[in-house]
């Protein structure tokens, strides 16, 4: 753009400057024919002339005559006006009457300079002028054309698995846009149906998983019930019976979590966690009291919130069974409920659960792993997750501690 | 007692009949959905085990056929399908209980005893063994007719004891039977240990036999022999 117009702004300089040169030119030469026959009629009156004055002056000289005027650019410095001024001069020798002549016309040039600052002010105006129409141009397309493009962009931005069945992206007066919402309603079809087979899969799997351990788990019930049974055979089937029932627990987990992340648990009731607590500390009031432990609690208010039963049950069952679980023979368990915080603290010979590992999945700890499965601080932090409140852990002076924060 | 179980997967059905069968009970089994329907309908049963998932049909289809004939069957259903909405359409059909798989056979059993006794109307609904005697309704326990004095926990083993007598029960099938999924949280069993040890000492001061048998290393028998 700014090379065009500059090139644009040159040509139409030399245009104008041609024409200036080529009008000056021209008066020049009249005024020279003039003065010509000024001095050839002084002549005849039998005087010869010198003049000099600021446009023209004629002296006589030696010079031998030229046939043609040369016109020239000329500049000259103003001392009084402090600046350079410009003239298109004609000089020519002729011959009047005998007498060499050096004739010298010369014509301002000064509004010459105003067209070059005039051109240069319109190029920049017409520049800027532009520039400003491209900006608004610009703007308008993309508030106009390009809005069924954004509003797409937006649905894009917005779109969730679970919500995929409702995002239609509608037609638009843009062959193209058309041709690209024709696409993406057929990807959000295809990434819905194949999330669904999916989620299908996922929960028939682990359905289906547990039959076959249900038959397995009630041969060796059967198989239990031989009293010609050496030990290490009993050992071998308790053993065998024990790791069936991880599995089906590590099955049932990973269904849970699916289910979460479906959200097939959503609640629109509100549901207070300061009595599920006490109810689940009343239910294992005996592992707590098989472990010696002693439990502090601060229910300074209740902690209300949205959240399934279930899920309620599950957060609280995993974090106050974790506090049992990990902790060691007369041990601490300390409970604060405030409004806004849940937190259960509890000693623990095990060090601090490394902040990366600390909600994966299957990351149980490495000597606990004939009794947990590693999903409960998964199953915790999904909870969280999908009913927007936070988890929180910290580990110090052995006090683990996790608490929930709405 | 006659028990019927509607089971498509053959070897989880002959599981439930030898050990029902074991525990004294008579069973008939089916496995689809067609044989299941044609066998309430001709015949009376005191409690019907259903599958949900069964060739050619629903097994809640059953349990509505057996409510629209009112019939006084008890009735279980067993489920691969753990999820809530399962559970509650078929207790909401009319169904006496609801028992997800895996689950021990001996916990069926108890269940299928609770469920006999409770629909048996005009009948005695004591449980004897021996001479221990339970009233269920009342949750009194005499032996040698003489009351003794149990805590819930306590009653309720004793109950599941007397359901499943002579068969050997894990500690892992009685915990999940007294506590439900809450065992889970705890690091071992011990405290099993502890009720069971209460129990037996009670019945035994009340000048019961010692029925209780360790299984070192595997659970607790139940048994006169």
């Amino acid at each position: 753009m700014i090379p065009l117009l500059s090139v644009a702004g040159f040509y139409l300089f030399g245009e104008f400057s041609k024409e200036i040169n080529y009008r000056s030119d021209k008066e020049l030469v009249s005024d020279e024919i003039e003065w010509i026959q000024y001095l050839e009629n002084e002549a005849e009156n039998g005087t010869s002339l010198i003049l000099k004055a600021p446009d023209v002056s004629i002296t006589p000289t030696n010079e031998t005559v030229s046939g043609e005027p040369s016109i020239t650019d000329v500049n000259e410095f103003n001392a009084k006006e402090n600046h350079t001024v410009f003239y298109r001069q004609l000089s020519q020798v002729i011959s009047v009457s005998g007498i060499s002549y050096r004739l010298v016309i010369r014509q301002s040039q000064e509004q010459k300079t105003a067209l070059v600052a005039d051109v240069t002010r319109i190029m920049l105006f017409v520049f800027a002028g532009l520039f400003a129409a491209t900006l608004i141009f610009n703007w308008v397309i993309s508030k106009r054309l390009w809005k069924p493009f954004r509003r797409s962009l937006q649905k894009i931005r917005n779109a969730e698995l679970q919500k995929m069945e409702s995002l239609h992206f509608e037609n638009t007066h843009t062959k193209e846009f058309n041709e690209l919402n024709t696409s993406l309603n057929f990807m959000a079809g295809k990434i819905y149906n194949d999330y669904v087979n999916m989620k299908e899969f996922t929960e028939n799997a682990a359905h289906e998983m547990q039959t076959p351990v249900a038959i397995a788990q009630s041969k060796l019930e059967l198989l239990l019930q031989d009293t010609n049974l050496k030990d290490e055979q009993v050992q071998s089937i308790m053993d065998t019976a024990t790791a069936l029932s991880r599995l089906s627990k590590l099955n049932e987990g990973l269904l849970l979590l699916a289910k979460i992340e479906n959200n097939q648990y959503t609640s629109t009731n509100e549901i207070n966690l300061t009595q599920v607590t006490k109810k689940y500390l009343q239910l294992f009031n005996e592992f707590i009291k098989d472990k010696q432990l002693t439990v502090t609690t601060n229910f300074e208010k209740d902690f209300i919130i949205k959240l399934h039963p279930i899920l309620a049950d599950s957060l609280v069952t995993n974090l106050l069974g974790n506090a049992i679980k990990y902790n060691f023979t007369a041990g601490n368990i300390e409970i604060d409920i405030f409004e806004n915080t849940c937190r259960i603290s509890n000693t623990s010979m095990l060090e601090a659960i490394p902040k990366d590992k600390l909600f994966k999945r299957m990351f149980a700890s490495k000597d606990n792993r004939e009794t947990s499965n590693g999903l409960g601080l998964a199953i915790v932090k999904k909870i969280a997750d999908v009913n927007n409140f936070r988890i929180d852990y910290y580990a110090k002076d052995g006090m683990h501690t996790f608490q929930i924060v709405k | 007692m006659k028990i019927l179980i509607i089971e498509d997967e053959k070897a989880l059905q002959e599981s439930i009949v030898r050990y029902l069968e074991h525990q004294g009970f008579v069973c008939e089994a089916v496995n689809d959905f067609l044989s299941g329907k044609e066998k309430v309908i001709n015949y009376i049963y005191d409690c019907i085990v259903v599958d949900v998932g069964l060739p050619f049909g629903n097994g809640l289809d059953i349990v509505k056929e057996l409510k629209y004939m009112e019939s006084q069957a008890g009735i279980i259903i067993i489920s691969a399908k753990n999820t809530l909405d399962d559970k509650l359409n078929g207790l909401d059909l009319g169904a006496d209980d609801y028992l997800a798989k895996p689950f021990y056979l001996s916990e069926l059993t108890a269940r299928i005893n609770a469920i006999i006794r409770r629909r048996n109307f005009g009948g005695n609904k004591a449980i004897v063994f021996n001479e221990i005697r339970l009233e269920a309704e009342a949750q009194r326990v005499t032996v040698n007719n003489k009351p003794v004095n149990f805590t819930d926990k306590e009653y309720r083993l004793l109950e599941y004891f007397i359901a499943n007598q002579r068969r050997l029960l894990t500690k892992a099938a009685i915990a999940e039977h007294i506590w439900g999924d809450e065992y889970l949280h705890a690091s071992n069993y011990d405290f099993i240990y502890t009720h069971i040890k209460n129990l037996r000492k009670k019945l035994i001061d009340a000048g019961s036999n010692d029925y209780i048998k360790t299984a070192h290393g595997s659970g607790y028998r139940f048994t006169d022999l």
